[in-house]
């Protein structure tokens, strides 16, 4: 009678609901929201991540179950059941969501990990370098070690160059000085050169000072040389010595012969037509015979002094005036060329 | 009395619940106001995590079941409106966290390239 009572009622009041409500009764939507909650719960990614998400659902889901089991298919299990299936897709997006969030979580340890490894490995390769940069800052030392002791060498080398240089230098000093001394000695050749032409000039000048002389003393060039010719003023008459006044013109000779030793003299002796010829040859021989014989008494060695007489020959004037017979009466001193050479008569 | 007690209970239950039953029925049932302003609230943070464009189904079912709610409430069908207002914002935390979970996968996904790439790059360079 009870029972009866409530089931009434609960009718009445589901035809109400029915009456109230435009949802239509669907049993499939609880069936699923059971199915996606036991797969849900078996996913041990929901169960750990989403665990408050899939608590509510499971709320949700007993009281759609509860719903269901008192009033059967309703639209308030129907509401109920939709319901706790989209919290059981909500734990598992949850779950989802936590868990990328966890993967990238775990990739960003991972990723500061790979770049601990890379900073690590760049370390590694950086002390590599300087290990590798310091070997070859050493190598380079070395290099440059050997640079500098080939440096000294080439120092050493320099130096050694230097005293080749200063022995080159002194050698050329030396020669610089043979230079001097040569030309010293072309300055002596020159000064010989400018001597023996002083001389040479000395010798002309003695010769113009000879000519001069001679000329002093009226000397004539003749194709014999030089001749003197000593006048009859000189001897008295008939007489073969000297006058004072022959004498100094002897001794001017005797001068001339000093000055000049390798001149040698050849004496001549003439006379006029006056007399006999013998007296005149003995006369001519007698009077260029006293000429020599002064000569020879004024020093002049004899050998360089040669005399003949010609008697009347060789006249150089008429002897038929007595202008012309003084010309005659002579005597001829000719002198020989430097080698002492006389053209004879 | 045991017997006495169980038989006014029932009698209680039946009255009560005929009573809640008639009221609800005649809606009678209170606005459910706060249940609307949590589901709106729901809506707004499920677009604002992009809900739209990682889970489009489920926000256009938010959406439309909160149109549906604002015009239930309109018709002071409040309990039709709060069920379609809870739904919405089931819906609507559904596509909010998958939206969530699309990011963070997309961000998981985008860490695991990244992580490929430094891989290579010192792969390359300790070569």
């Amino acid at each position: 009678m009870k029972n009866h009572r409530f089931v009434a009622m609960t009718l009445i009041a589901a035809a109400v609901l029915a009456g109230c409500s435009s949802m239509p009764a669907n049993n499939s939507v609880l069936d699923q929201a059971r199915n996606d909650y036991s797969n849900a719960q078996a996913n041990p990614q929901v169960t750990s991540l989403a665990a408050s998400e899939l608590k509510q659902a499971s709320d949700s889901l007993d009281k759609a179950n509860h719903a269901w089991s008192k009033d059967g298919n309703s639209p308030l299990v129907d509401h109920l059941a939709y319901v706790a299936k989209q919290q059981v897709a909500i734990a598992q997006a949850t779950a989802s969501q936590k868990a990328a969030e966890l993967a990238v979580a775990n990739a960003s340890a991972e990723r500061d990990r790979v770049r601990l490894d890379a900073r690590t490995r760049e370390a590694d390769s950086a002390q590599r370098s300087a290990e590798y940069s310091q070997r070859q800052s050493e190598a380079s030392q070395r290099s440059a070690e050997a640079s500098q002791r080939q440096s000294e060498a080439s120092q050493r080398s320099a130096q050694a160059s230097q005293l080749q240089s200063e022995a080159s230098q002194r050698s050329a000093e030396a020669s610089q000085r043979q230079a001097v001394t040569e030309r010293q000695a072309a300055n002596d050749a020159q000064l010989n050169a400018q001597a023996s032409r002083q001389q040479t000039q000395d010798a002309e000048s003695r010769a113009r000072q000879l000519e001069a002389q001679l000329k002093e003393m009226e000397a004539k060039k003749t194709d014999r040389g030089m001749v003197i010719t000593l006048g009859d003023v000189l001897f008295d008459t008939n007489q073969a010595k000297l006058k004072s006044g022959g004498m100094h013109n002897v001794q001017k000779l005797a001068d001339f012969f000093k000055q000049y030793p390798q001149r040698k003299v050849l004496i001549e002796g003439f006379t006029d037509s006056t007399g006999s010829n013998s007296r005149n040859q003995e006369l001519s021989d007698q009077r260029a015979s006293s000429v020599r014989t002064a000569l020879l008494d004024m020093g002049i060695s004899p050998e360089r002094v040669k005399s003949r007489g010609y008697g009347e020959s060789y006249p150089v004037a008429g002897n038929d005036t007595a202008a012309g017979r003084q010309l005659n009466r002579r005597v001829e001193i000719i002198v020989s060329d430097d080698s002492g050479n006389i053209t004879p008569r | 009395m045991n017997k006495f007690f169980s038989y006014q209970w029932y009698r209680a239950v039946g009255v009560v619940g005929c009573a809640a039953v008639v009221i609800a029925g005649c809606a009678s049932v209170p606005p459910p106001t706060e249940q609307m302003a949590v589901s709106k609230s729901a809506i707004a943070n499920a677009v604002s995590a992009g809900g739209s464009e990682y889970a489009s189904v489920e926000m256009r079912m938010a959406q439309d079941k909160m149109e549906r709610a604002n015009r239930a409430m309109d018709k002071e069908d409040y309990e039709n409106a709060r069920w379609l207002a809870e739904e919405a914002q089931a819906d609507a935390r559904l596509a909010e966290k998958k939206a969530h979970s699309a990011k963070a996968q997309k961000a998981a996904s985008v860490m695991q390239d990244d992580i490929r790439v430094l891989r290579e790059e010192i792969n390359r360079k300790s070569k």
